[in-house]
């Protein structure tokens, strides 16, 4: 079949080029409907339960997404120039669309509660009007800190902070309005240092350093592999070819994911600088034997068949190993991970047909005297620096391979004990750099406050009142006429205050006295039902959620939490006596509805359903952190278990989690978890096919040695160093064991040829360190620099990968050509 | 032709004196007060609020409320005894409306056994979670606001208020529709900043009790949120006789149940 391709492709080198050219065209025509993704969330699937919850969650206790906007003077926030600038900005953000106006959240936008003189209380903007003299001003905060709910997250507790929390309906229109925010500020002229963040701003920086890696990163990988090329191949029209299959290959790769509608997420925004390097090694491969084979007035068409025909089982199969290392991504149940891995994978195998199809047919349509120019100008390979170096590096694996062997025990041991130190950790805002304005904004806010990370702790009663109410309903029909009997069936579809205002209205225009008696009746019990529904206004429940509180305060861990309790504790105190004493909860239910009927008699009634819901049956805590790190949101999830464990929750409630830093742990923790599955799949599947390519158990085992030591060594190391084990990491594992695997092929393949033909295995281990040597040094080099550009990318998972890639490219050449000798040496019988 | 045609009525406004104009729509929002707040010497009626968030989800509140005018377009004695939802019953409010100061009032809170003076403070927050304020309960001081008549044609009169002191309100303006024949209010669009309201008040049925045209049916919305809340009267009633000494302190505790009993 090969052979029939070949043939095809030389004779139809038009159709090929034109073939190619349109394929690449149609490809390139769908980029322009790229559709970045820079939703965390979207880590997880669609129909992820933990994901369901948290967005049912937002939506019951509407919690927005927010722009936040932190204003800090070291000298102090409560001084009226900058509270003027505070209620500009806010007052500002109150006329832009897409602002959720109700819901802002700013001292001039929130209410006060004070008591006003004895037996009198008060409700008023906190901050109606600036004040205009530092008493006025200090007032303020004393009335601030006087209300737990703002204390700390609309002013710091060093009163050199505040905060604005601007939500808005729609992310996508994050940039411009934090833009007009940062305009009205610069035009205030204010002297406090203004920052402007939140997770809306932070994805969408995001979303704009992916494009500038893109713009980047790919084309500085493309130059650099272009630079090496030439390095190697000294001529322009013949490196032209790799260059075309790199280029064809990353466009049509990118144009199907878009033009099938896949997002481009983090990782699908690296595809290109995956595909760029691993493109163009199949052509390094048949290029490096066609420039050692070719001398002027061959048949070009006779010589490339005869390299493409003995090349061609080795590139499959390390093409297919690479692509199987990628594939295997997809048992990781992370859908942007899982896109990834599948484009990637099918890249490969892209790049392995444009290469088998299209490298020939350029060949052979180049003018033979630019073939015959490359030739002359090619410098000597046996006499340049690699070769010097290979030839080395030959000598040194030779001889001492019983010392060798036992250092890459040591090292594996060593490996192996550096793994059992890895820290799984990772937190979005740390894939900015560290000078980035995100993160100096991200580190300033949690210093001042009590933290701009939120998890949602979401209490709620699993018994609905349906069964209670249709009970009730059924007692109540029994005894009616059936008339009225009947007419109660209406009332199941009603809520349960309707249904009882329904049976008020219809007591007034009964006659019957028995219905009657049985409708009071029925709208007793309803009532009871009802009261007896609202869990979360029973003291008892209100007080669990206190201690919770404070034993989560009590550990460092959570900077701050505000619930239901706190609101009715304020009301309360307030409608007493303002005095600290009276801070409590009042002793029953009704108390604590009366309370409540109070908070909403503000100008902000709403708030009150950011803790709970109108029936009472849902109560969300919000859990403010100074950290994002998963490590530590995963201590407060252990934290509230542990304390539920030794206090059980009131009877009938149950607790589930939500918020962003919430869901951070889940998908890391599947992806953990996926990872491995991942890791084993692909190393199954890759040492099966090197049994069936080698024919052979050892050689089979041999082929996965290294990669096995390389893959432990990285891995041991970022466990050593105490790096932390993030999203890229854990991708990085598996599909770099596809990868590293070619340089075993490759090396085995030929010196197991080498032995058989000379049947000396020492003769046949020196002869690998010439040619075949040099080309496995220069794949790794062409591999491992390509990823380089890499290190200039704007975000830190890039640089992360690009490191990784490069040292684990690297190392695996390295311990190929060190190891394979020494174990070949050693078990000479058996190979 | 055409061109005078246009300026004819421009020129007739002009020639009235802005003063006038004042003064008539200002005659106008005092009958309106006096129809929707002011009708009989007292009255009592049993109220319904439906309270709709913008998702939809629902809260009810019943109240009966008791008023006294001491004189037309004056002084007047409130109270409001809450029966529903249960957890709030017995809550009542006690509301004496002041024409030259602010609102005295008082809150009575069995759950807490708490009497509590209210500072008037700002009338213009929520009553009870719903999205009547205070003042859309007890009625707005007409002399807060100047007006300018918009228009005259048809049924309604068109109004638009300014609040004479804007830094105590959260409008920039309002515009009034009134009833020509029954001087009641219809519809009240409420503007802070363009011509898109954010709040608005409507009158969504009429009913003629003892000669006096009653909002029996009303709805607010929060045309920002999408929330609105609906607010029925029923068993209206005026010129009961209610004693004068049922408004006082001592109702807050002991309701004066006689005149709450709605089945008479």
């Amino acid at each position: 079949m090969k052979a029939w391709v070949l043939h095809l492709a030389i004779a139809r080198r038009k159709w090929v080029f034109w073939g190619l050219a349109l394929l690449t065209a149609v490809m390139v025509a769908q980029l322009p409907r790229i559709q970045i993704d820079t939703d965390p969330e979207n880590m997880l699937p669609a129909d992820n339960q933990a994901r369901i919850f948290h967005n049912q969650a937002r939506e019951t206790f509407a919690m927005h997404d927010a722009i936040v906007v932190g204003a800090v003077n070291n000298d102090g926030i409560y001084t009226p120039e900058s509270l003027a600038a505070l209620k500009s900005v806010s007052d500002f953000a109150a006329t832009l669309d897409g602002v959720i106006v109700q819901d802002l959240m700013s001292l001039s936008a929130v209410d006060n509660i004070t008591q006003e003189g004895p037996g009198t209380i008060r409700f008023e903007w906190m901050m109606k009007q600036v004040p205009e003299t530092s008493e006025k001003a200090a007032q303020l905060r004393s009335n601030v800190e006087r209300l737990p709910l703002l204390f700390n997250t609309l002013v710091s507790e060093d009163g050199k902070a505040a905060a604005i929390y601007v939500p808005i309906i729609d992310k996508n229109q994050s940039y411009a309005i934090a833009r007009q925010l940062q305009a009205h500020i610069d035009s205030l002229s204010s002297t406090d240092q203004w920052h402007i963040t939140g997770l809306p701003v932070a994805e969408d920086r995001f979303g704009y350093e992916m494009f500038v890696q893109m713009g980047i990163s790919a084309p500085l990988a493309g130059l650099m592999i272009f630079v090496l090329l030439f390095i190697f191949f000294r001529n322009v029209p013949f490196i032209t070819a790799p260059m075309i299959v790199a280029m064809a290959t990353v466009l049509i790769t990118m144009g199907l994911l878009i033009g099938m509608g896949f997002t481009v997420h983090i990782m699908s925004s690296m595809i290109a600088i995956f595909l760029m390097p691993i493109a163009v090694v199949d052509s390094v491969h048949i290029m490096s034997e066609f420039a050692d084979r070719y001398r002027p007035g061959m048949s070009v068409k006779e010589v490339i068949k005869e390299i493409v025909g003995h090349l061609f089982t080795p590139m499959l199969y390390t093409s297919v190993t690479s692509t199987v290392g990628f594939l295997s991504l997809m048992l990781t149940p992370i859908p942007p991970v899982q896109i990834f891995g599948a484009f990637v994978g099918f890249g490969i195998m892209l790049a392995f047909v444009i290469t088998i199809v299209f490298i020939p047919a350029y060949l052979v349509s180049l003018n033979p005297a630019t073939l015959d120019k490359m030739q002359q100008h090619l410098p000597d390979e046996t006499q340049s620096k690699l070769a010097g170096a290979v030839r080395k590096l030959g000598k040194l694996a030779g001889s001492h391979a019983k010392l060798w062997l036992m250092g890459f025990m040591l090292i594996f041991a060593f490996s192996v004990w550096g793994i059992s130190k890895i820290q799984i950790n990772d937190n979005p805002v740390r894939w900015f750099k560290q000078d980035h304005q995100l993160r100096v904004a991200d580190r300033v806010l949690n210093d001042h406050f009590a933290g701009t990370y939120d998890a949602f702790l979401v209490l709620q009663s699993t018994t609905a009142p349906n069964t209670a109410i249709n009970r009730a309903l059924e007692t109540a029909a029994s005894s009616m006429s059936s008339a009225s009997a009947n007419w109660l069936k209406s009332l199941k579809t009603l809520g349960l205050d309707q249904a009882i205002s329904a049976i008020d209205d219809k007591l007034f225009e009964m006659t019957d006295s028995t219905d009657q008696a049985a409708l009071e009746q029925l709208m007793m019990s309803l009532e009871q039902i009802n009261r007896d529904s609202k869990v979360f206004t029973q003291p008892e429940v209100l007080e669990y959620m206190a201690g919770l509180q404070a034993h989560m305060q009590q550990s460092g861990l959570v900077g701050k939490s505000n619930s239901l309790t706190d609101v009715v504790k304020t009301v309360n105190r307030e409608l007493r006596s303002g005095e600290q004493s009276d801070y409590q909860l009042p002793a029953t239910a009704n108390g604590v509805a009366q309370a409540l009927l109070q908070y909403q008699s503000s100008h902000r009634p709403d708030d009150l359903w950011h803790f709970v819901t109108p029936d009472y049956q849902q109560s969300l805590l919000w859990l403010q952190l100074t950290s994002g790190d998963n490590q530590d949101m995963t201590a407060v999830v252990d934290l509230v278990d542990d304390y539920v464990a030794t206090n059980p929750l009131p009877e009938g409630l149950r607790y589930d989690w939500a918020g962003k830093a919430y869901l951070n742990v889940v998908w890391q923790q599947a992806m953990v978890a996926g990872m491995l599955d991942s890791l084993i799949s692909a190393f199954i599947t890759v040492f099966i096919m090197m049994v069936i390519l080698f024919r052979s158990l050892v050689y089979g085992t041999l082929a996965m040695l290294p990669l096995t030591i390389t893959i432990s060594l990285i891995y041991g190391l970022i466990g050593w160093i105490g790096k932390d084990y993030d999203m890229p990491i854990a991708v990085l594992s598996s599909l770099t064991l596809g990868l590293s695997v070619d340089f075993a092929i490759h090396f085995l393949e030929r010196a197991r040829d080498t032995y058989r033909n000379t049947g000396n295995l020492r003769t046949a281990l020196q002869v690998m360190f010439e040619e075949p040597g040099r080309a496995i040094s220069r794949n790794a080099i062409v591999i491992a620099m390509g990823f380089t550009p890499l290190l200039f990318a704007p975000l830190v998972p890039y640089i992360t990968v690009g490191i990784f890639l490069a040292s684990i490219m690297a190392v695996s050449a390295l311990v190929t050509l060190i190891m394979l000798p020494a174990l070949m040496t050693l078990l000479q019988r058996r190979v | 032709m055409q061109r005078i045609r246009l300026l004819a009525p421009l020129l007739f406004a002009m020639a009235l004196p802005a003063s006038a104009q004042d003064i008539d729509a200002r005659e106008i929002v005092k009958q309106a007060e006096l129809a929707a707040y002011y009708a009989g010497d007292d009255g009592r009626s049993a109220a319904r609020m439906l309270i709709k968030d913008a998702q939809g989800r629902t809260q009810t509140r019943q109240f009966i409320i008791l008023r006294k005018d001491r004189e037309d377009g004056g002084a007047q004695d409130m109270m409001v005894f809450f029966s529903r939802p249960s957890d709030v019953r017995n809550t009542v409010f006690r509301v004496v409306k002041q024409v030259e100061r602010d609102d005295d009032r008082w809150l009575y809170l069995p759950g807490l056994d708490l009497v509590k003076r209210i500072s008037a403070g700002d009338k213009r927050t929520s009553f009870v979670g719903s999205h009547f304020f205070y003042e859309d309960v007890s009625g707005r001081r007409t002399d807060e606001d100047s007006f300018t008549l918009l228009s005259d044609e048809g049924e309604r009169y068109v109004l638009e208020g300014k609040p004479t002191d804007p830094a105590s309100v959260e409008f920039n303006r309002y515009v009034v529709e009134i009833d020509k024949q029954t001087k009641l209010p219809m519809l009240i669009n409420f503007y802070q900043n363009g011509d898109q309201p954010y709040r608005r008040v409507e009158a969504l049925k009429i009913e003629n009790i003892q000669g006096h045209p009653t909002v029996t049916h009303s709805r607010v919305s929060d045309l920002q949120s999408g929330g609105s809340t609906e607010m029925q009267f029923r068993f209206v009633s005026y010129d009961l006789g209610l004693p004068d000494d049922i408004f006082s302190e001592r109702s807050l505790r002991n309701p004066p149940t006689d005149w709450l009993t709605l089945r008479d």
